[in-house]
């Protein structure tokens, strides 16, 4: 134990160099940058904008559109008295984002039920997504305007009816079926949260498993890039324990690193308005999910940190197989390659793709991927396909038990010294 | 002397290419036993085998009554071995690297104390030690390996070139502190180009090439035999 855990400490010490370190920090720095300046970027678009409204009515109803907007939390910047193009110049020297302007005969036309137009001149100052909030709310005060012209002209003509069951004579009451339980909710919606509620899930995977065999396919190529593997495979220590600290050390800093990304993308992410947009969809989703069985209880969480260790594991032992084949520390860079494929791939499938509607030989294809299991993981909890995945768990560890055999007869043999894979050799030697 | 190395019928094929065709040899207690040879002749195979690096395709090698196939983890307890183009965790201090391989070996804190002072000893350098062993010089490098491989007085060092790519005054250096280690009791198998270090060095002597032990005995011995003035004369008559 003494001699592992001296290995062990040199392992970590050897992946955690001051360069890891600052580049750590430095994503955090720029995540939280970025984060922040989004933030600011969405509370300016949230709070009071300032919106010029040029008036060539002056009638009740275009009163009433401007009333609407201040009620919106725009502050109304009048322009009142100008023609048109000085509206337009003088609205874009202000500090108003956009120009509203109402022509004349607006409120006649309302009234004698005939359309007409209000036109918007939108300053363009930025291309951010932020910058064209303003129109959206605008277009939606006039969509609520046209509901209330539409709605008093019902009520003037057809006193008896209700406008709203005029114009929407038929409703539908949205339903959602989960297995055996169901509640009232739209799918979209269940959709939605579903996806927001497990996001994190396979990007924190995707991370941890592809840094910590990035780390491991190095840790084994600069061993033998600095000559220093042929005198640790004689020293005293079982060969086994060589593996185990190398894939520990590796899968501890890999750990941490991947979850100060984290906390750098979700502070990123919270900057983004990702957090506000939960609150409030979680709000009244809480319920329809809980009613459809759509949450982890702590056996669903111990299923799926069982599923992420597995996977972890597996990546570990592949990544100590190809760091074998790496010559130096350069082709460890490309050795990477595959393993990564074999995550990006489950991991884009299990966003874009639903595994029941994919044909047979894809199916077995994406199964055959250990990695593929974790991140089907939540959605057969949810689904309660318990025989998924528990078989998938029983797969992982089938596939890690026989890459750790291989990589242990691997470093217990000359494969170790001998097996290696060179990229690009041929070609330079031919030149 | 007792015999602390025995080697049998030593065969090592890598995939078609028969890198040892049965060599026999063996190294007694404090003594220093070099292999000669050209490259290519087997020489770093038999070295490698012999330190538990590499397999045994055919024969047998034993060490203090260990079969190297059979227990490999006891052989690695009492040998140590400095490869040709060895080297050192570059972001470690040299003191640093120094203690974390004498905690493999050394069974108590004042054990690892003890092999450390000895490789600080047998370095000689000093402060330098304190800086990481990447702003090294290659001299610097190797004398640090070289007193990783001795600082645990093992029964047997196994040295591969242990002067290569070392000036003539650090290559001197080195082979006295092998010639005091040995008086202290080590014994070692060593393989060089070098044929006057191989003199200096050497108490005997087996001539390899393709594979085969061609001859053996002490340099002067071979000498004598061969009508030659030195060990390049002897290998080559051995050869013709």
């Amino acid at each position: 134990m003494k001699r592992f855990m001296n290995l062990l400490r040199k392992e970590i010490r050897e992946l955690v160099t001051a360069q890891l370190i600052l580049s750590l920090l430095f994503m955090v720095v720029l995540f939280n940058f970025i984060g922040r300046t989004s933030r600011k970027e969405v509370e300016r678009a949230m709070a009071e904008q300032t919106i010029a409204v040029l008036d060539l009515d002056g009638s009740a109803s275009s009163q009433g559109i401007v009333k609407g907007l201040e009620s919106a939390n725009f502050k109304i910047e009048p322009m009142a008295g100008k023609p048109k193009e000085e509206a337009v110049e003088a609205a874009g020297k202000s500090e108003a984002k956009l120009l509203l302007v109402i022509p004349s005969g607006f409120g006649d036309s309302l009234r004698g039920l005939e359309p007409r137009e209000v036109e918007t001149y939108s300053y363009m100052r930025s291309f951010s997504l932020i910058g064209t909030r303003s129109q959206i709310i605008v277009r939606s005060v006039i969509s609520a305007l046209n509901d209330i012209a539409s709605d008093s002209f019902l009520r003037e003509k057809l006193p008896d009816y209700d406008p709203d069951g005029l114009k929407n004579p038929i409703r539908a009451r949205d339903f959602v079926i989960v297995k055996d339980r169901m509640a009232e909710g739209s799918p979209n919606m269940v959709a939605g949260l579903m996806s927001s509620q497990s996001m994190l899930i396979p990007i924190v995977l995707m991370m941890i498993v592809i840094y910590s065999s990035q780390m491991v396919i190095s840790a084994v190529a600069m061993e033998k890039q600095n000559k220093t593997l042929e005198t640790l495979l004689t020293v005293p220590i079982r060969r086994t324990s060589i593996i185990t600290a190398k894939m520990l050390s590796a899968g501890l800093v890999g750990l941490i690193s991947a979850f100060v990304y984290m906390a750098g993308f979700r502070s990123f992410m919270g900057g983004m308005g990702t957090d506000e947009i939960q609150a409030v969809a979680g709000r009244p989703g809480a319920d329809i999910m809980r009613q459809l069985g759509l949450y982890f209880d702590t056996t669903g969480y111990l299923i799926l940190g069982a599923a992420m260790f597995l996977a972890i594991l597996t990546a570990l032992s592949m990544a100590m197989i190809l760091g074998v084949l790496a010559e130096d520390f350069r082709s460890a860079q490309n050795m990477i390659m595959p393993l990564v494929l074999m995550v990006m791939v489950p991991y884009f499938i299990s966003l874009f793709a639903d595994m029941a509607t994919l044909s047979l030989p894809v199916k077995i294809f994406i199964l055959a991927i250990p990695f593929s299991h974790p991140f089907l993981v939540s959605q057969n909890l949810y689904l309660g396909n318990y025989g998924m995945i528990f078989g998938g768990l029983a797969y992982m560890l089938v596939v890690f038990i026989v890459l750790v055999g291989f990589a242990a007869r691997v470093f217990s043999s000359d494969k170790i010294l001998t097996m290696k894979l060179r990229f690009g050799k041929k070609k330079s030697a031919a030149a | 002397m007792s015999t602390v190395l025995r080697v049998e019928g030593l065969r090592k094929t890598f995939g078609t290419l028969e890198a040892l065709r049965g060599i026999d040899f063996e190294v007694r207690a404090g003594e220093v036993f070099a292999l000669i040879g050209p490259n290519g002749a087997g020489k770093t195979t038999a070295l490698r085998i012999c330190a538990t690096l590499l397999t045994i395709t055919d024969g047998k090698v034993t060490f203090l009554n260990h079969d190297l196939r059979k227990d490999p983890d006891k052989v690695r307890e009492r040998i140590s071995y400095l490869p040709e183009e060895a080297g050192a965790y570059k972001n470690m201090k040299g003191l640093d690297y120094l203690k974390f391989m004498a905690n493999f070996y050394a069974r108590t804190g004042e054990e690892e104390k003890e092999f450390v002072d000895r490789a600080v000893r047998i370095t000689g350098l000093g402060d330098r030690l304190q800086t990481k062993v990447g702003t090294f010089s290659k001299g610097m490098t190797r004398k640090i390996l070289l007193a990783r491989a001795l600082m645990t007085k093992p029964v047997l060092a196994i040295l591969d070139e242990p002067t290569s790519g070392l000036d003539v005054l650090n290559g001197l250096e080195v082979r006295e502190m092998i010639r005091r280690y040995v008086r202290e009791g080590t014994s070692v198998l060593l393989s060089s180009h070098n044929m006057l270090e191989i003199e200096f060095l050497s108490d005997r002597v087996s001539l390899i090439d393709h594979g085969r032990i061609l001859d053996s005995g002490t340099p002067q011995g071979l000498k004598d035999k061969y009508h030659a003035s030195n060990l390049e004369e002897v290998f080559r008559s051995a050869v013709q």
